[in-house]
């Protein structure tokens, strides 16, 4: 072979700064060249539909338009005027996602289930329980005594919804929500649920929803990223698992698609800032020339990841600008701070971080995740579900309310909810003031408002021991096809070639749009 | 059937009467698959398997067609879903070649496809009434064909595309729907959209059916440009200059529908210019100086 045959000859096989870390096919000794020469082949295709950042967004185009005649008139349109279209006219155009890590109980919150105090410490019937596997948790209980809720409920919203007494200000906009009481899941431990709702699967390296939407729809804002990941301070830390970025990760998606995590405290990105000594100008001339020798490389081998790299750079550079602009909460009125609370003002705790989600709405962020960790009560619940309800309560009615008032719940969704849901016997002992739940993945309640979604409603029911789904099932991948749905997708269209499959969020058993939840 | 023989004629004839007047009760009653299946047929398969098309030999139009089945053989085995050609190609995933409704148009919804199933496993049965299936979940309404929002601004891909190049805005399409309009959005560069640049999206006045002007530098004057834009839907004014005199200049957009106000420095005067436009239904005003008394479309608190 001589380095004619070789595009990827050592001469020029250096991203700049990952100087020749990887062998390619034409480094292996044993690969026949007929073989090397197909693969090269394969390459170029591939490569091909992936040039160039517009071409990277076709690759994804041309799976959304489909095969039907609007979408090819479409099609042919978008040949001088490439864009990321939704199929059809969507109702949100940003979510934000208050994910409840370790799962509140269902029991304590959304679904009522007033039946259980009258059989408070008998045991859950083996028919209701059907023979279903317990975790090592409580498998080895001797008995499983059924535990009503230690808070109480009452009616609020012209809807009339059943409403825990832990939550005094959600309540006061219930009828904004519409709370969805049967979803279910396969997974019974944490890691694996967590990974199913973020991702649609419970094996980790999959595109996370954001993810998909950053894809499927691009930016609203260059400046800011598509994507924003943001964690809370916890007003306690019992049974906290681990959050890691394959939650919002970008998986088989290009890198850029992935989340860009906000940290709390002077410094929300990291590495942000110049270092000493290194002025805006110095650094606009140092990545521009980092850019052009990646675009020098992409033009002789053409490989999407290098595009990323540079989309990347560009990006931290906005954000230089961006971030502290986002970041300068001096200009809020006073009745922000009467709004969400005190706390508010405290950088990384959650009602900072609800605050953070309006502002990152207004300014046109896609897709905004807050996670809360520590609601896996499986002791101790009634203190530690209260103390999870006090410091999340009144920020999430916050969020709802600033919302609306400026406009922006309209087509912002709003989504609310753990990983699974959690048993109605207790774990461990109970007692008339304490008791735990384990967890549960064959119901759990959510609920999701703005964006779309039909107000004052609640979908789906469950037993009287909020153990079995016995109307309207929603599984997860049910749940992500509807958000898709309200953002104008076709969940079946959102798809990447990948491992051999039509890979998409909704995975490949059907999934479908839950219509009665739309308004 | 002994002792019949004399007079077989009556018998048919009785036989024959109780069998209309029975097929009649029945039919008083509209019967499950004129209620339910037919509608599904008509909406999903008949432009293919109809009268007109005839796809594979097979044809759903009636009743009878659908029990006559296709070339290949029946669609439906009565009492057995799973073994039903037409269950399983309607509820196969969406990539697979066989998926029916095929070219990838819309897929059955889970409460239509649930209505097929009940009514093969009920043994497929014409007759069969509504109260024969407690257990069919009730089917979306059809939905609305979409009016145009606004005329289709495929041809014009060139000039919209050098529009956004000259302003530093966007002018993206809502949907794949050619006739759904373009939304304005300056999310990106608020600050480089002002009214001289309003005035300069002149040539696609009529494609604009959602205006992001948020944060940008759009004062009073760049409300007559916005006027021009009569399919607008939405116009987002979110901290920018404008002001209750303003308002005034948006009489011509008889379409809008929702208009955000919010931290301007609008006041009831401003809204009040607002009263005839027919089509509006919110006005979002928090921050700005309106009271939710001037009209009852505003959301101030």
């Amino acid at each position: 072979m001589t380095p004619n045959d070789n595009p990827f000859a050592r001469d020029h096989d250096l991203c700049s700064d990952h100087c020749g870390e990887h062998p390619t096919v034409w480094d292996l000794p044993h690969v026949p060249l007929g073989l090397k020469r197909e693969w090269l082949r394969l390459e170029t295709r591939r490569q091909f539909l992936g040039k160039g950042v517009q071409a990277l967004g076709w690759a994804g185009l041309a799976t959304l338009l489909g095969r039907n005649g609007v979408a090819q008139a479409a099609e042919s349109a978008m040949a001088t005027r490439p864009a990321l279209v939704p199929n059809f006219a969507p109702k949100a155009k940003r979510a934000i996602y208050l994910f409840m890590a370790g799962s509140p109980s269902q029991f304590e919150t959304w679904d009522y289930k007033p039946m259980l105090y009258d059989m408070v410490d008998k045991d859950l019937p083996e028919s209701v329980r059907g023979g279903q596997v317990l975790t090592g948790m409580t498998a080895s209980q001797a008995r499983f005594p059924i535990a009503p809720s230690i808070y109480k409920f009452a009616q609020h919203g012209k809807a009339g919804h059943w409403v825990s007494e832990l939550f005094p200000h959600t309540a006061k906009v219930v009828d904004e929500l519409c709370i969805l009481k049967s979803l279910h899941t396969e997974a019974i431990n944490h890691e694996p649920a967590i990974l199913q709702i973020t991702t649609g699967n419970m094996f980790p390296g999959r595109p996370s929803l954001g993810s998909w939407l950053s894809y499927g729809l691009g930016a609203i804002n260059e400046e800011l990223p598509t994507f924003v990941v943001m964690t809370s301070k916890m007003p306690h830390r019992t049974n906290v698992q681990a959050l890691s970025n394959r939650l919002w990760s970008s998986g088989f998606l290009s890198p850029e698609h992935a989340a860009v995590a906000l940290r709390a405290g002077s410094d929300p990105v990291l590495h942000l800032n110049n270092p000493k000594g290194i002025d805006g100008d110095v650094r606009r001339a140092m990545i521009s020339g980092v850019n052009d020798l990646n675009r020098q490389l992409f033009e002789r081998v053409g490989d999407p990841e290098i595009n990323a790299r540079i989309h990347q750079y560009e990006m931290a550079f906005r954000m230089q600008t961006s971030v502290p602009e986002l970041t300068d909460f001096s200009n809020e009125p006073a009745s922000t701070w009467d709004l969400y609370g005190p706390k508010a003002k405290e950088p990384g705790t959650y009602a900072y971080n609800c605050l953070m989600a309006r502002r990152l709405a207004e300014r046109g962020v896609r897709f905004t995740q807050i996670f809360l960790r520590s609601w896996d009560q499986h002791s101790n619940l009634p203190k530690n579900i209260r103390l999870m309800a006090e410091e999340s309560d009144q920020p999430t009615y916050a969020l709802l309310t600033d919302l609306k008032r400026r406009g922006l719940l309209d087509d912002t969704l709003v989504i609310w909810g753990g990983e699974f849901g959690r048993t109605c016997y207790s774990q461990g002992t109970l007692t008339a003031e304490n008791y735990g739940r384990d967890h549960h993945p064959r119901c759990f309640s959510m609920w999701m408002a703005g964006g779309g979604i039909k107000p004052g409603t609640t979908f789906g029911e469950t037993d009287d021991f909020s153990y079995n789904i016995v109307k309207d099932p929603v599984h997860i991948r049910d749940l992500h096809a509807t958000i898709l749905h309200l953002f104008g997708l076709d969940h079946n269209r959102l798809s990447v070639k990948f491992g051999g499959l039509d890979s998409r969020l909704t995975g490949v058993l059907p999934a479908q749009v839950i219509d009665a939840i739309l308004a | 059937m002994t002792g019949a023989k004399g007079r077989p004629g009556w018998r048919w004839l009785v036989a024959l009467v109780g069998g209309f007047a029975l097929g009649s009760a029945v039919r008083a009653e509209t019967t499950f698959y004129q209620a339910r299946i037919a509608p599904i047929m008509d909406r999903h398969c008949v432009v293919c398997h109809g009268p007109e098309k005839k796809k594979a030999g097979l044809r759903v139009d009636s009743f009878e067609w659908v029990m006559i089945g296709a070339e290949s053989g029946a669609i439906v085995k009565p009492g057995d879903p799973k073994g039903s050609e037409l269950y399983r190609r309607i509820t196969l995933p969406a990539t697979e070649e066989e998926v029916m409704p095929s070219d990838g148009k819309p897929l059955l919804s889970r409460e239509e496809i649930k209505n097929i199933e009940l009514w093969i496993a009920g043994g497929a049965s014409a007759e069969k009434v509504m109260a024969d299936f407690p257990g069919a979940p009730p089917l979306a309404r059809p939905k609305a064909i979409a009016e145009a929002l606004a005329p289709d601004w495929t041809s014009r891909a060139a000039q919209i595309t050098a529009l956004e190049q000259a302003l530093g805005v966007r002018l993206l399409p809502r949907s794949q729907v050619p006739t759904d309009g373009l939304i304005l959005r300056t999310a990106s560069s608020p600050a480089r959209c002002d009214d001289a640049a309003l005035a300069k999206l002149a040539p696609v006045a009529d494609l604009i059916v959602e205006a992001e002007l948020a944060r940008t530098r759009v004062t009073d004057a760049g409300l007559g440009a916005v006027a021009q834009w009569t399919n607008l839907r939405a116009l987002d004014l979110t901290r920018t200059g404008v002001t209750s005199a303003g308002l005034a200049r948006l009489q011509p957009l008889r379409r809008l529908e929702r208009l955000n106000l919010t931290d301007t420095s609008v006041d009831d005067a401003g809204v009040g210019h607002l009263r005839a436009l027919p089509e509006l239904r919110q006005i979002w005003a928090f921050g700005a100086k309106v009271t939710e008394a001037a009209d009852p479309r505003v959301v101030a608190k």
